[in-house]
């Protein structure tokens, strides 16, 4: 009875930011009802995800589902109480879930997030699948069996690509780029937690303007999420995209292309022969992308386009085919 | 491993009070290693099944045999000598005195298998008589004028009848023929039944003694599925289960649970009785049973809309019909999309999987008088029984006290379990020799 009456209590508290802790002691499952009907009260979206996740984070858990039932039931002490107040309210300003709980899962791995750095959509768990599959049922690649192979990313983010690759292949080497320097930083970070630093390198360099190749030698795979929103969707993006991710991640210019552009421009200069380019678009883009590359790229074909779970058509696969005589000399 | 013999000897004079031996109870505890060879024997018993589990015709009349009642029975005796002769002839034929004319290329080959098959059971066979008669031998020095001679005597009968024993019980285990899903491993499916809130708490504590039972064998045991309701109970759940044995096991779970007690959310303070129901499915390798991409729709909360870097959603629910049949699986247990996805997958498989095991199995076993194979889903198996602390499994009319530390899914359950494994493999065996003794006349 006083716990309902104090949850309603400070429940009534509203107009002044954040709501009151609560006088009494809450259990785990009535923080998140609260939390809950207070974020669904004040337009957040996905209020019971939020409050699931955010809770369940601070008792030590992923899901709130994968919480033993009866720590729900049990109280929360007063640091806990607090603890949940405080980011919460965070999430009452739109702040991602990911941004406030400081992670998420991509694929079997758990990264660290950190505004304004991308964060990893599972689209991209898919462009992962389809990478691994592929190095993995097309071993040669024009590159002796027991040569290291390598891989490039643009745009690694929080480095989610990159070091579930390494993760899945223990053979892989890769490179990861971002113009970012938070980007830098955070994949940096993120490799060092998972152990597999040794075998990733990480540089700050804006691909439109600086030479990709002066980081890295001839690679089997280009993989990318490239920036690929078109210009005039970026206003109608959710707060939690719009005001707190790194727009230089996100907008992909007028027609959502420009640095796939140059990501396809730079791939055959840096792409063994055979080697690969992945990429993840918007679903508008693959036969753009195909016809572009037709008419401005030589030594590269347009493989094929794939789909993501969702039925649309998501990624694009290219590659290279050496036009006779070309970069032997140029690499000589 | 004494003490589980001291809790097998207290549990069967419990249900058997006229004192029959326990000595069947030991063919688990004792034999663990036999267990590859036992999956090999499949071949030459023509009565394999792809599905079994205990009949419920007649729960109460079911009693335990001593292995030395069994061997006393006729049918056995006879089903060995048939056996035996079986072997006889096939090493005949293999080691070449029936001349090629007689004997086809794919005869041999056949005849080779069974030969390899039955070996470790025939040696066994042959051990068997050599210490038998040994035990004769020996029992006349027991009459001897020597006091020395007699005391010798003594000490080499009991080593002989221990030895006697030992081979009759690797004889009956190597007797039993292995599921084909026995190997496998396995998902498990809670779903609250009758009695709303009450059910819901009690199918959280049963879904929790089975995480402890999984604990308890060394299996993983990873959720897949989680429904909760608003009090910490569980409306429904699944879990992945793998390690050895671990469906070989558990399938005698499978059934409807009842609780009766005063449920926490009981003002009056009356009696409850309420249901939740378990299912044991065996998990298909990726290679025994493929599901056609085409068959499947995949919804996620990501499916409308542009998805891709327009959206940044926490739902990473994903939920997998199967379009053909209709059946669901759903998994929001993980955070990674693509992990949820592999779960519901997981689940969609075994459910899958089980259909097609029990529509294979009705087919073959709907003329039998005795129904077997429909995992007696429907079926009331256990009742925990709190006022009076006790859990009644009504298959084998079994009970055991502390309803506590039952839950827990030590001990308490380990022990009822080895007991219905122990029935079934007794049913087996006797379904085995009928059907023999009924081919041979």
């Amino acid at each position: 009875g006083t716990i309902q009456y104090v949850i309603w209590r400070c429940h009534s508290v509203r107009g002044y930011g954040a709501p009151a802790l609560p006088a009494g002691r809450i259990t785990a499952l009535q923080a998140v009802e609260f939390w809950k009907r207070h974020f669904a009260e004040r337009g957040v979206s996905e209020p019971d995800q939020s409050s699931q996740y955010i809770i369940a984070h601070l008792l030590g858990a992923k899901t709130i589902e994968s919480l033993e039932p009866q720590k729900l039931t049990e109280f929360l002490s007063r640091e806990q109480t607090e603890q949940v107040w405080k980011l919460c309210t965070q999430r009452l300003s739109r702040v991602p879930v990911q941004y406030v709980i400081e992670e998420w899962d991509f694929r079997d791995l758990t990264l660290k997030m950190k505004p304004p750095v991308f964060i990893p959509r599972p689209e991209t768990e898919e462009l992962v699948d389809l990478v691994l599959t592929d190095l993995q049922t097309r071993p040669g690649l024009g590159v002796e069996p027991d040569t290291r192979r390598t891989c490039l990313e643009v745009g690694c983010g929080s480095g989610a690509i990159s070091l579930s690759l390494l993760k899945s292949l223990p053979q892989l080497e890769a490179v990861a780029v971002d113009q970012s320097q938070d980007a830098v930083d955070l994949t940096r970070e993120n490799a060092f937690r998972l152990g597999l630093q040794d075998r990733l390198q990480i540089h700050q360099i804006d691909i439109m303007k600086e030479a990709v190749w002066s980081v890295c030698g001839l690679v089997s795979a280009v993989v990318s999420n490239p920036p690929y929103l078109f210009s005039e969707d970026m206003a109608s993006l959710e707060p939690e995209i719009f005001r707190f991710e790194d727009h230089a991640a996100l907008d992909g210019g007028e027609d959502g292309l420009v640095v796939i552009r140059q990501i396809l421009t730079l791939a055959p200069q840096i792409l063994l022969n055979h080697g690969r380019v992945y990429l993840e678009v918007d679903p508008r883009h693959p036969p753009l992308v195909q016809r572009w590359v037709e008419v401005n790229v030589g030594g590269l074909q347009y493989v094929e386009t794939r789909h993501d779970i969702s039925g649309r058509p998501r990624f694009c696969i290219l590659q290279k085919e050496e036009s006779n005589k070309s970069d032997k000399l140029d690499l000589e | 491993m004494a003490s589980a013999h001291i809790m097998a000897y207290r549990r069967v004079v419990n249900f058997l009070p006229r004192g029959q031996s326990f000595l069947l109870s030991q063919w688990i505890y004792n034999f663990p290693q036999q267990h590859k060879v036992i999956s090999r024997t499949t071949g030459f018993c023509e009565h394999t099944k792809a599905q079994r589990a205990l009949h419920t015709s007649a729960p109460l009349t079911v009693k335990l045999l001593s292995v030395e009642e069994i061997f006393a029975k006729k049918s056995l005796q006879e089903y060995l000598k048939k056996l035996e002769m079986e072997y006889s002839e096939c090493v005949q034929a293999v080691s070449g005195g029936v001349s090629e004319e007689q004997c086809s290329e794919d005869e041999l080959r056949s005849k080779r298998t069974k030969v390899s098959l039955l070996a470790p059971l025939i040696q066994s066979i042959r051990e068997l008589d050599t210490k038998q008669k040994e035990m004769v031998e020996t029992e006349t020095l027991l009459k001897d004028e020597d006091p020395a001679l007699r005391e010798l005597a003594g000490i080499e009968r009991e080593s002989c009848s221990q030895d006697i024993e030992d081979l009759r019980q690797k004889i009956l285990h190597l007797l039993i023929p292995e599921e084909e899903a026995d190997l496998s491993d396995l998902v498990l499916e809670v779903t609250a039944g009758v009695g709303g809130q009450e059910a819901m708490l009690f199918t959280a504590e049963v879904f929790d003694m089975y995480q402890g039972f999984a604990q308890h064998h060394g299996w993983s045991f990873d959720t897949l599925e989680h429904m909760t309701s608003e009090i910490g109970g569980l409306r429904h759940a699944s879990a992945s289960i793998s390690g050895p044995e671990s469906y070989k096991r558990m399938k005698f779970e499978g059934g409807v649970h009842r609780v009766q007690r005063v449920p926490k959310t009981e003002k009056q303070g009356r009696m409850h009785t309420s249901t939740m129901t378990v299912a044991v499915l065996p998990q298909p390798t990726e290679i025994s049973f493929t599901i056609h991409t085409k068959d499947l729709r995949i919804e996620t909360k990501r499916a409308s809309g542009a998805g891709g870097q327009h959206v940044n959603t926490t739902d990473s629910a994903v939920r997998i019909v199967h379009l053909p049949t209709g059946v669901v699986a759903e998994c929001q247990q993980e955070r990674s999309q693509l992990k949820n996805r592999e779960k519901a997958m997981k689940a969609l498989r075994a459910k899958l999987y089980s259909m097609k095991l029990e529509e294979e199995t009705s087919r073959r076993y709907n003329q039998r008088k005795v129904q077997i194979g429909t995992r007696g889903r429907s079926e009331k198996i256990r009742t925990y029984n709190f006022p009076q602390d006790r859990i009644t499994d009504h298959r084998i009319g079994m009970t055991v006290h502390d309803v506590k530390s039952f839950l827990l899914g030590e001990e308490l359950l380990e022990e009822m379990n080895s007991s219905l494994q122990e029935f079934s493999n007794q049913e087996t065996l006797m379904e085995l020799l009928q059907d023999s003794s009924r081919d041979g006349s």
